[in-house]
C-alpha cells in the first residue's frame, strides 16, 4: 500500500520524514508528488556514481520512494506541454484537475497516470470523462483529505462530491486511486485508519484498499516501461542465441 | 448503586493511540477528549457517537510525542478507528495520530503498546537547506524551525 504525499517545499515535511513516518505506519511506499522535493529517478545511479536520492531513501528507511510530478496548469494547452516535458523523466505523472477543461484533458491523455483532485473548485465529473478515463487507463483520484481535516459545510460538500464521483467511476469501472493528500507527516494516516474512515462514509473497504494499492501498480508498470529491456507493450528484450 | 451482573456489563475494547505533534504544541487531556468527542459527533452523528462511547482512559504528551488509551464499546472498534483517524487537530495544534493496537484489557494494552517514547528531545543546530537552523531532535526526527513555523525533516536531510 502506497500513499502519495506533498513534500517540502509544497508541504511541511520533507520526503525523508514522510518516508520514515509512512514506514512506521505500515505503508510499503510513498509517492512524492512534489517535483522540487526529489530528484528524478533517472539521475544519479549507474556504476561508479552515487545512487539517486530516491534510492538512498529506499535504502535508509526500507520503503519504496517514487518520484512523481503534479502538473498544476491554468489550461489544457500548458498542461499538455508539461506532460510532454515530465513524462520522460518522472515515474508517475499526475495532472491536477478542478476545472472542466483540465479534467477533460487529463482523462483523454494516455500519457497521464492520475487525474488528482478532480472535484476541487469548479471541477465536475460525468459519464463522458469516466468512459475516457477507463479507455485511456487514467486513474481518477479520490481525495480523502477533507474527510480527515475539514469540518462543517466544507466537509459535507467534499463528501457529497466524493459520493457522486464514486457512483460514476464504479459504474463505468474507471481505474481509481485513493489518497489522503497529506501535506506533512502529521497529516499522514495509517492504511487501516484510511480504510476505516472511508468505510464510515460509505466506501467499500476492499475498493478503498484497491485504490491505495493502485499507486504501487502504476509505479511498477511505469518502471518496467522505462527499463531498458522494454521495447513496446508485449515486446521486450530477452536472451538471444549468440550466432543466431 | 449495586454493580451489574457480569453478563450485563458492557464489553469494552481498549485502543492504544500514538500521537505526534510539533514540539511547541501543548496538548491537554481535556482538549484531546473534546477533540475525540467532536470528531465522533461529526463523523458518526449523535447516535453512532453514543454507541461507540469513546472515553479517554489515560493520556500523556510531552515534547511533540504522546500516547493515549481510548475505550470503545466492543463491536464498534471500526467506528472508533475511523473517528481516531479523523482527529486532525487539538485546540488548533495539528496532530498526527495512529492506532497502535487494540486489546481486551487495559493491562494488556499498556504492556503491549505503551511506553514506546522515541527518547528525549533536545534542541540543536542542524544544517538544513544550506543554512544552520535550530531544530528539535527526537530520535531520527528533526523538527526544524524556519521563518514560517516548523518543517518536519529527518536525519537523512541534515547530514
Amino acid at each position: 500500500m502506497y500513499e502519495a504525499v506533498h513534500a517540502h517545499p509544497d508541504g511541511d515535511a520533507t520526503a525523508a520524514r514522510h518516508a520514515a513516518t509512512a514506514a512506521r505506519y505500515g505503508y510499503e511506499g510513498v509517492v512524492v508528488r512534489t517535483r522540487e522535493a526529489l530528484d528524478p529517478a533517472g539521475s544519479g545511479g549507474g556504476p561508479g556514481r552515487s545512487p539517486s536520492e530516491a534510492a538512498a531513501l529506499r535504502e535508509e528507511y526500507g520503503i519504496d520512494v517514487v518520484d512523481a510530478v503534479e502538473i498544476d496548469a491554468d489550461d489544457a494547452t500548458s498542461a499538455s506541454g508539461a506532460v510532454g516535458n515530465y513524462r520522460s523523466s518522472r515515474t508517475v505523472v499526475c495532472v491536477v484537475g478542478g476545472d472542466d477543461g483540465l479534467n477533460r484533458f487529463a482523462v483523454e491523455e494516455p500519457r497521464v497516470d492520475v487525474l488528482v483532485r478532480p472535484m476541487d473548485g469548479s471541477g465536475d465529473f460525468n459519464h463522458v470523462l469516466a468512459k475516457a478515463a477507463r479507455d485511456n487507463g487514467v486513474h481518477v483520484e479520490f481525495d480523502l483529505g477533507p474527510l480527515f481535516r475539514a469540518t462543517g459545510g466544507k466537509r459535507v460538500r467534499a463528501l457529497s462530491d466524493l459520493r457522486k464521483l464514486r457512483e460514476i467511476a464504479t459504474y463505468y469501472d474507471a481505474p481509481h486511486v485513493v489518497s489522503a493528500n497529506p501535506r506533512s507527516h502529521l497529516e499522514l494516516r495509517a492504511p487501516r485508519e484510511v480504510v476505516a474512515a472511508a468505510e464510515a462514509v460509505g466506501f467499500d473497504a476492499e475498493w478503498v484498499r484497491e485504490g491505495i494499492r493502485a499507486w504501487s501498480e502504476i509505479a511498477a508498470r511505469n518502471r518496467e516501461r522505462r527499463s531498458e529491456a522494454f521495447i513496446e507493450p508485449g515486446v521486450r528484450r530477452g536472451r538471444y542465441e549468440e550466432d543466431g | 448503586m449495586k454493580h451489574l451482573p457480569k453478563h450485563l456489563r458492557p464489553r469494552w475494547r481498549y485502543l492504544a493511540v500514538g500521537i505526534e505533534t510539533w514540539p511547541d504544541a501543548d496538548l491537554g487531556r481535556r482538549g484531546f477528549q473534546r477533540a475525540l468527542w467532536y470528531a465522533a459527533g461529526n463523523l458518526l452523528g449523535d447516535a453512532g457517537s453514543a454507541d461507540a462511547d469513546l472515553t479517554l482512559l489515560s493520556f500523556s504528551h510531552d515534547g511533540g510525542e504522546g500516547e493515549a488509551i481510548v475505550r470503545a464499546r466492543h463491536g464498534h472498534v471500526d467506528d472508533a478507528r475511523a473517528v481516531i483517524g479523523c482527529v486532525s487537530d487539538v485546540d488548533g495544534d495539528p496532530v498526527g495520530i495512529r492506532v497502535r493496537g487494540i486489546s481486551g484489557t487495559v493491562r494488556a494494552c499498556e504492556e503491549r503498546y505503551m511506553g514506546r517514547a522515541g527518547g528525549n528531545s533536545t534542541q540543536r543546530d542542524v544544517a538544513f537547506e544550506d543554512a544552520e537552523r535550530s531544530a528539535v531532535v527526537r530520535g531520527d526526527a528533526r523538527d526544524v524551525r524556519t521563518g514560517s513555523g516548523y518543517v518536519g525533516a529527518a536525519a537523512f536531510d541534515t547530514e
